[in-house]
């Protein structure tokens, strides 16, 4: 099972997340269809509304909160129509109320000090070597 | 079947501390919050099965938040597969005993209700109460947020959490994971990635003196108690060099050339034909240094003049500071600027390093004035302000 890493809505929708692959994102529920199972998250950023379809089979029923801020765990997979992403929600959780300008920081503090490891991959290759298969 | 280090030059180049010095990393024995990435990464100890290695720290127990992935429920125990984010680790939660028997918990919650309006305490129902706390925080579903604490095991070629401690986290608007998020690569950055160094005196435990840090702390004193003893107003290094010199000729032989070289069963170094009096003096040269400057930074002593001649002053027997100091106070308590409250002793420290001399520290300024104090020659007026009496 592949951890699903946090991922901001535009870089789902640019591709930053492989198909199959699992990723945790978050934005504002602006739409529920119950008979096609479908949700859409959008997010403010830089100036543009970002969204994103989520399927909502494994999560159902959920009590809809439109307008509340929403986070999803789920896989990528193509969208119906074959035009860009959708996410295959294993989870959906509603954070309404959570600080989003915080929550920004906390994915780019981690995503920062794994950048800088990554770059002295030198000292922390000393224990990260074996691999346990899952 | 773990596979083997991708880079076998690695392995040859580090080699694990011997498992008795472990308990001198404090890592060993917290709780340590590793990524999940790491946890399964870390690789095993050749000496001991069940204890890993991050970045040469031992680890045995870990500490995680994540989402319930996947869930296997069994009689005694629950398996959730927690994802925080960087990896996927199984956690095996045993149940607790005393709920197990319950039924349904959700039916005495309506009924306990009730009786909680009453004003008499029922210890039936509190315990009824308490017992569906325990159950809801012990089950999860998939998508809620758990805690995870306890060793890490190897089962069926899987990296596993044998929880000692688990429950459910109410995260409502995800403020503990966002803290989390924000604390784990500070940990990281001053404890985790730090490598573990062990002194090459640590490792021998032959030694006597013990870890480097340790030896300091015996040589300065030693030192202090020497000056004050003698009342030692000035001094040169190598008038109390031959003080500290018991404690560098008890160290042995650091290389194994040298070891073959000892014959004799005093262990001498000075009289060990490879090691001779150089190596010593050296030592003890390095540790003459390192107490002289450890006693600067406290303020004990100082250089009044810095120049090849080396002599240090005690400062709180140095009559001429003491002298400067009070004419200081004495000459600026008179203006007015400084009558009512007293001069600050950082206008103290510029006029001290202005008459007297210039490296006087604020460290040793304290002390002086703190004797100064005790003495009854000046008061202080505040916390840093002080004034002539």
């Amino acid at each position: 099972m592949s951890p699903a890493v946090f991922h901001f809505l535009w870089e789902v929708n640019f591709g930053a997340v492989k198909e199959g692959d699992s990723v945790r994102t978050f934005g504002r529920l602006v739409s529920y269809q119950p008979e096609e199972s479908k949700a859409t998250l959008s997010i403010q950023h830089a100036a543009r509304q970002h969204q994103v379809v989520v399927q909502t089979t494994f999560v159902e029923p959920f009590d809809p909160i439109i307008g509340a801020q929403y986070i999803v765990l789920g896989e990528i997979e193509k969208a119906e129509g074959g035009d860009g992403v959708m996410v295959h929600a294993r989870v959906l959780n509603c954070v309404d109320g959570v600080n989003l300008a915080l929550l920004q920081r906390g994915v780019n503090e981690q995503r920062s000090y794994f950048r800088e490891r990554g770059e002295s991959k030198g000292d922390a290759a000393t224990a990260a070597q074996q691999r346990a298969p899952l | 079947m773990q596979p083997e280090a991708k880079d076998p030059e690695e392995d040859s180049v580090w080699e694990e501390p011997p498992s008795m010095l472990w308990g001198l990393d404090p890592m060993f024995n917290a709780f340590t919050r590793l990524y999940v990435k790491d946890i399964l990464q870390m690789r095993e100890s050749c000496q001991v099965s069940g204890i890993y290695f991050y970045n040469s720290h031992p680890i045995f127990k870990v500490d995680v938040l994540g989402t319930v992935v996947y869930k296997r429920e069994r009689e005694d125990f629950f398996c959730y597969g927690v994802d925080d984010g960087t990896g996927v680790i199984n956690s095996l939660c045993w149940k607790d005993e005393p709920w197990r028997e319950q039924g349904d918990p959700a039916t005495p919650g309506a009924r306990s209700f009730g009786s909680s309006a009453r004003e008499d305490f029922n210890p039936a129902n509190e315990l009824k109460k308490l017992r569906q706390a325990q159950h809801s925080s012990s089950h999860l579903e998939i998508g809620e947020l758990l805690r995870v604490r306890g060793p890490v095991k190897t089962s069926r070629q899987q990296r596993e959490i044998m929880a000692s401690t688990y429950y459910k986290v109410s995260d409502p608007v995800m403020a503990v994971q966002i803290s989390w998020m924000m604390e784990v690569p500070q940990l990281y950055r001053q404890c985790y990635d730090k490598p573990f160094h062990l002194d090459s005196s640590a490792q021998n435990p032959n030694i006597q003196g013990g870890s480097a840090s340790y030896l300091l702390g015996r040589a300065t004193r030693i030192l202090k108690d020497f000056l004050k003893e003698k009342e030692v107003t000035r001094f040169r290094p190598y008038d109390v060099q031959d003080l500290l010199q018991p404690l560098v000729s008890r160290q042995p032989q650091k290389t194994a050339a040298e070891q073959v070289h000892i014959q004799w069963e005093e262990q001498e170094p000075e009289a060990g034909p490879s090691s001779g009096p150089p190596t010593s003096f050296k030592q003890l040269r390095e540790l003459l240094q390192k107490s002289l400057q450890i006693l600067q930074d406290e303020g004990l002593v100082f250089r009044k003049v810095k120049c090849q001649d080396e002599v240090y002053h005690v400062t709180e027997r140095d009559k001429d500071l003491l002298m400067a100091i009070r004419d200081i106070l004495r000459e600026d308590c008179r203006r007015e600027k400084y009558a009512e409250k007293g001069c600050h002793i950082l206008h103290i420290l510029s006029s001290v390093r202005q008459r007297y001399s210039r490296n006087v520290s604020k460290a040793a300024l304290e002390l002086v004035l703190k004797a100064l104090e005790c003495n009854s020659d000046i008061i202080s007026t505040s916390d840093s302000h002080y004034t002539i009496l």
